[in-house]
């Protein structure tokens, strides 16, 4: 029975860790705090939504579509509103307030178009996997398995590629980036698509799960921050074993207490980790400023 | 008439609401998503002492303000400790586990049934001056919007107000000339809060019902929105704010939209006006000061 609750947990937690992925590649190098991810995780799943019952594809073909719109969206707010700002050397709480109207606009847009209820993809009962006493639903699997393969081509591709490097580097100090020659507006780009397409695939494959509502996106974003708090700021791969830590934590607490104070767990280690460890588990030890 | 009544009562209720959120978010340069946290638990204990103990205004506005702003110094305390992004997070946390206490803690707060029966407030206890219907609302709500403005008009002025600007400019020049920004901080939360739960009561009293979904995190960043539309720093910012989100609604309605459509429609209408604000007039359309780093 734990052991089910803890396979659950790290299910949930592998979503956490995409949508913490998605937030962070942008956060670390550009440091805006993109509110809006949370806009682009829910038209992503609409657009998936719209794509398997509406244009009738098929759900892997759609999925791709909905990874590219995801891409697209992200970098538009980057393009549209983020870099302008930026240019006009705004303040950093500034750009956060523009974001937050974002969020309200492509949110309520999609509630205009799809309507504000529950949608969900596929209601066939699938069959579900046994194995000794635990069970996994078909989608859960899906989850347990894309999850750690985009997860690890992740740490992969930011430790081997160019990018990767570069995009450390811009978090690290943009001016010395910039000094270097290097183009900061299009490792920004770079960032924005990457995280987009994570941003996707936390939303579709929670969505060939439990569905969608225009309302889904925020609860996930906030998630995806305390993971990363968790993890800590400034390392890429830290909010993996901040999102999965969280996870677990959280069946754990449903486990332990009961449902409805799940978020209380998660807020009060999300304000234990700012006041006394606000590196988090991996991240670098500096003055905060 | 009556629906008049009703609009002009919650603008004033706003108008408290975002002249409180403006004192750290606009003054200080804090930004701190726990706004509707506060007025929550304004909200929470007016009708607490309302329902049980039939307390004149004065005792259960001074009891309710003086509780909000009580709880405020852990706000003011991570304000202290913690710095930019980490501090947002933290009334982030701190906005979600009131929301959440208020929801779950059914025994006390009777979660998601919410509190009915909210008698109405009376100036001078015991049955006194028992406020009921919108005009009695309008005139004693306008008097507490009014004599809010007067007092952050005067607060502005005041070496108060001095003080919370160098805070917002230059923290460690403040503190390089003798003065405890520390303190500053903690003053303006303390104040925030006890007019955020001062609407509370205005609220509680008014509706005669309340329930945790009216103090949600959307709450908290729509007075913030309407706080940066308006205008930071200043007075008259915030209460144009205030009048455009609780005005803007009701010309949608008379535009004949479907109920739906204009609620989304509304939504959208401040998120664009929150963005083309921060492009082409960061301090807002009646504000003063540059928003903080």
């Amino acid at each position: 029975m734990l052991l089910q609750f803890v396979i659950n947990g790290l299910i949930t937690g592998i979503l956490y860790s995409l949508a913490a992925v998605g937030f962070a590649i942008a956060y670390n190098t550009t440091h805006v705090f993109h509110i809006a991810a949370a806009a682009v995780y829910t038209a992503a799943a609409y657009c998936f939504f719209f794509a398997v019952r509406t244009v009738g594809m098929p759900v892997w073909a759609a999925a791709g579509v909905a990874l590219a719109f995801a891409a697209a969206l992200n970098l538009a707010c980057e393009v549209a509103v983020y870099r302008p700002l930026n240019q006009r050397k705004a303040a950093h709480s500034v750009v956060m307030i523009a974001s937050i109207g974002v969020l309200a606009v492509i949110l309520n847009l999609v509630a205009m178009l799809f309507g504000n209820e529950t949608k969900i993809i596929d209601n066939t009962i699938q069959p579900a996997i046994r194995w000794g006493s635990l069970i996994l639903s078909r989608p859960q699997a899906f989850q347990l398995g894309l999850g750690i393969a985009a997860l690890a081509a992740f740490a992969v591709f930011l430790r081997f590629t160019s990018f990767g490097l570069k995009a450390r580097a811009f978090g690290n100090d943009p001016a010395l980036f910039a000094l270097f020659g290097f183009g900061d507006a299009s490792t920004r780009m770079g960032a924005y698509a990457i995280g987009g397409v994570f941003l996707g695939a936390a939303s579709c494959l929670s969505a060939y799960d439990v569905g969608m509502s225009p309302h889904s996106g925020m609860p996930v974003l906030i998630n995806a921050l305390v993971a990363m708090i968790i993890g800590g700021i400034g390392r890429f791969t830290a909010c993996i074993a901040g999102g999965i830590l969280l996870g677990i934590l959280q069946a754990l607490a449903v486990w332990r207490f009961a449902a409805n104070w799940q978020p209380a767990v998660t807020f009060s280690l999300l304000l234990v980790f700012l006041f006394f460890r606000p590196q988090g588990l991996f991240g670098y030890k500096k003055r905060i400023v | 008439m009556t629906y008049l009544l009703h609009i002009a009562i919650m603008a004033n209720l706003y108008i408290l609401l975002v002249l409180a959120a403006n004192l750290p978010a606009g003054r200080v340069g804090l930004l701190s998503l726990c706004q509707a946290a506060f007025y929550g638990i304004g909200a929470y204990l007016a009708a607490f002492f309302l329902i049980q103990f039939q307390l004149p205004f004065v005792m259960v506005a001074g009891a309710v303000m003086l509780a909000a702003a009580l709880v405020s110094l852990l706000v003011s305390y991570a304000s202290i400790k913690l710095k930019g992004d980490y501090f947002v997070l933290a009334t982030l946390g701190f906005q979600m586990l009131v929301f959440t206490l208020l929801y779950n803690w059914i025994s006390v707060t009777r979660g998601p049934y919410g509190i009915s029966g909210i008698p109405g407030v009376q100036l001078f206890g015991w049955g006194f001056g028992k406020l009921s219907g919108v005009g009695g609302y309008f005139v004693f709500s306008t008097v507490l919007s009014v004599a809010a403005a007067t007092l952050f008009v005067h607060l502005k002025r005041s070496p108060f107000g001095s003080l919370t600007q160098a805070v917002r400019d230059d923290e460690t020049a403040l503190a390089a000339l003798g003065r405890n920004p520390d303190r500053i901080k903690f003053q303006s939360f303390f104040i925030s809060a006890a007019f955020s739960a001062l609407a509370g009561l205005l609220y509680a009293s008014y509706i005669g019902y309340i329930d945790p979904t009216s103090f949600t995190l959307d709450e908290s960043i729509f007075i913030l929105s309407a706080l940066f539309i308006g205008g930071v720093g200043n007075v008259a910012g915030p209460v144009a704010g205030a009048l455009f989100v609780v005005i803007l609604p009701e010309v949608l309605r008379f535009v004949g939209l479907p109920d739906a459509v204009a609620a989304n429609l509304r939504q959208i209408i401040y998120g664009l006006a929150l963005v083309l604000t921060m492009f082409l007039r960061p301090q807002g359309l009646f504000g003063e000061a540059e928003v903080a780093k």
